[in-house]
């Protein structure tokens, strides 16, 4: 009884997918489901505004983040320094909107840099097999079988510190995931049928694995992203706090806060430390709301 | 069974020589060859030059790289690690030294966290969409947001500088040995890497016992009219339980990694604050040893979850 208006259901959804009713909505299916996901809402929003606030810091302060003034040291917040004065004097609010630049920058784009890389290689050997797959695996391993941080802190001592390397260093200990993640996505959805139609079709390697598989994994890649992108910004602030990751002359989020190591800017003046605290906080936690609206959305699983 | 773990181990060697080599490069890449490191340097200041090319010699800095590196690997596997370059310590005595602090500070995080993550996670699961359940779930998120040395600082702020609870770092101080002395000192580094940690385990706590509570057995448990506090415990739990220990191995490497940054916040004197010092101070044998060092726990962490695995669940070691 049941199964037989479960076969009538389907029979209708088929033919309006047929009648091509269905495929017109099929593309923005997951971004409605995104939208209607509150989290996710709440933390595109909270992206936007300091992503925009970063880019348009001229627009929001005519302070110079770099410029010392001898007469401000360690001023609290007034009307005019928002954020209160550093120890040389240098506006913080500036320094935050700037400094977020530098600290999206690093995060987002190591996080994408690392997802082409894993991602090229995962589709490739995944779907080709053999030992060029054997051998990205191993290579993955190695670098998976450090802990993060002291792989990470290890490059930094042999090539040395500087914004280029610290990207370079994110990218090398980055990439294991996104690739490992793809070549398991590519090893299941190779064996597909319509993989074997085209491949009966005598279409190129690249073309299957790049343009007709990769889209099918497209879901899984995004929320890997956001993830990453979340983990690169936690370990570009960390780094500078240490007084170990991008230079002490470029100001980002992880340098402003790199003060609070001193027990006395702790505890006598928490303006310096405790706003980009708190701007990491959120910068970080909206973009891992967005992963997990990503991941509630793409999941096929949870369709419907 | 044993044919398994002989296979498991046989896969871990050509691991471990590679990394070993990889670092073993390294060292003679980078100032200071690795051979040299391997002298006492009280013992070289002491040498004429003629001497000291001899003694350098005798341990193979003339021979072939290939013959260099298995004479720097039988070295160290029999303990003699290198020197420091800060000071010429031995870096056998620097880990001797650091290791128990560091041992302490991440089982008593490891403990609580998984303690804390598996009660929260199991709450959640039962109580699944639940205010109780989407609010853990949120704060999860926040949890695993928040930069770790951040929240030591604020911690460090409330309980240590304005409340003057606890004490503001180290691991204790000279002349005060007693149990009573050291637990003040620990707690809030302690706590602040659990709770980091508890996040995770909630997490995955949540999913793996909401699995386990759409098996037949529960239905069957259920049915026999058993009480619902015994299904979830005794039948769900149980079964829930086996996938969180074998995460709770594979956190090992973000408890070292969290551990390197909490031990610099409340200055714990274990190996990842001597490794932070090393990076700053680009003492590399002692660098490339704590890496080295940090990648031998890993890999023998994940062959023993392994080895556990395949006991508790046959079928793994089947496959």
């Amino acid at each position: 009884m049941t199964s037989r208006s479960l076969n009538k259901k389907f029979d209708k959804i088929l033919a309006r997918e047929e009648a091509g009713q269905l495929s017109s909505k099929g593309g923005s299916r997951a971004l409605k489901k995104l939208f209607n996901n509150r989290l996710a809402v709440v933390g595109i929003l909270l992206f936007a505004i300091i992503l925009l606030t970063a880019i348009f810091a001229p627009l929001i302060t005519d302070a110079d983040p770099l410029k010392i003034d001898l007469r401000n040291l360690s001023k609290p917040p007034t009307a005019e320094h928002w954020f209160g004065t550093d120890k040389t004097g240098r506006d913080i609010l500036a320094r935050v909107l700037y400094g977020g630049r530098v600290s999206i920058l690093v995060g987002l784009g190591s996080g994408i840099i690392s997802a082409i890389i894993g991602v090229l290689i995962g589709a490739y050997t995944g779907y080709k097999g053999g030992w060029p797959d054997i051998i990205a695996l191993r290579v993955s391993e190695l670098f998976m079988s450090f802990p993060q941080i002291i792989l990470v802190l290890l490059l930094v001592s042999i090539i040395g510190q500087s914004l280029i390397n610290l990207m370079i260093i994110f990218v090398l200990t980055g990439w294991g995931g996104m690739y490992r993640m793809t070549r398991a996505r590519m090893l299941s959805l190779r064996e597909e049928e319509y993989v074997q139609a085209l491949r009966s079709f005598g279409l190129s390697t690249a073309s299957i694995c790049y343009k007709h598989i990769l889209p099918n994994a497209l879901g899984p890649i995004m929320v890997n992203i956001t993830l990453s992108t979340a983990a690169f910004i936690l370990a570009e602030a960390g780094l500078s706090f240490l007084g170990l990751g991008v230079p002490a002359s470029i100001p980002t989020w992880g340098n402003i806060l790199n003060v609070a190591q001193e027990i006395r800017v702790l505890q006598n003046f928490w303006w310096m430390w405790l706003p980009v605290g708190l701007v990491i906080c959120l910068f970080v936690l909206s973009v891992n709301f967005i992963g997990d609206g990503l991941r509630d959305a793409t999941d096929p699983s949870q369709q419907g | 069974m044993l044919t398994y773990v002989i296979r498991r181990i046989l896969l871990l060697i050509p691991m471990l020589l590679t990394i070993s080599f990889l670092v073993y490069t390294a060292l003679e890449l980078t100032p200071g060859d690795a051979v040299s490191a391997l002298i006492n340097p009280e013992l070289a200041s002491r040498l004429t030059e003629a001497q000291f090319y001899e003694l350098r010699e005798s341990y193979g800095l003339n021979k072939s790289f290939i013959t260099r590196y298995g004479i720097w690997l039988g070295n160290v596997m029999q303990g003699n690690f290198g020197h420091s370059l800060a000071g010429g310590v031995p870096i056998s005595t620097i880990f001797l030294d650091r290791l128990p602090a560091t041992l302490e500070l991440s089982l008593v995080a490891l403990f609580f966290s998984t303690v804390l993550g598996c009660i929260l996670g199991t709450y959640s699961a039962l109580k699944r969409g639940s205010i109780t359940d989407s609010s853990l779930t949120v704060i999860g998120m926040v949890g695993v947001s928040i930069p770790e040395f951040f929240f030591g600082l604020v911690a460090l702020l409330i309980f240590a500088l304005n409340l003057g609870w606890l004490p503001v770092g180290g691991r204790l101080l000279p002349g005060y040995e007693t149990i009573w002395d050291r637990i003040p000192h620990i707690v809030m580094p302690a706590m602040v890497l659990s709770l980091m940690m508890t996040a995770g385990v909630m997490r995955y706590a949540r999913s793996s016992m909401l699995d386990a509570l759409t098996r037949d057995f529960i239905t069957t448990a259920r049915s026999k009219g058993l009480p619902e506090w015994r299904i979830n415990l005794l039948h769900g739990f149980r079964v829930a339980l086996t996938p969180v220990v074998v995460l709770i191995g594979f956190r090992l490497p973000v408890l070292i990694g969290g551990s390197v940054i909490i031990e610099q916040v409340f200055q714990w004197p274990g190996l990842g604050n001597e490794f932070i010092g090393a990076v700053r101070g680009s003492d590399y044998p002692l660098v490339m040893m704590i890496a080295l060092f940090s990648v031998f726990t890993v890999l023998m962490a994940s062959l023993i979850i392994d080895v556990l695995t395949a006991l508790i669940d046959p079928r793994v070691r089947l496959s």
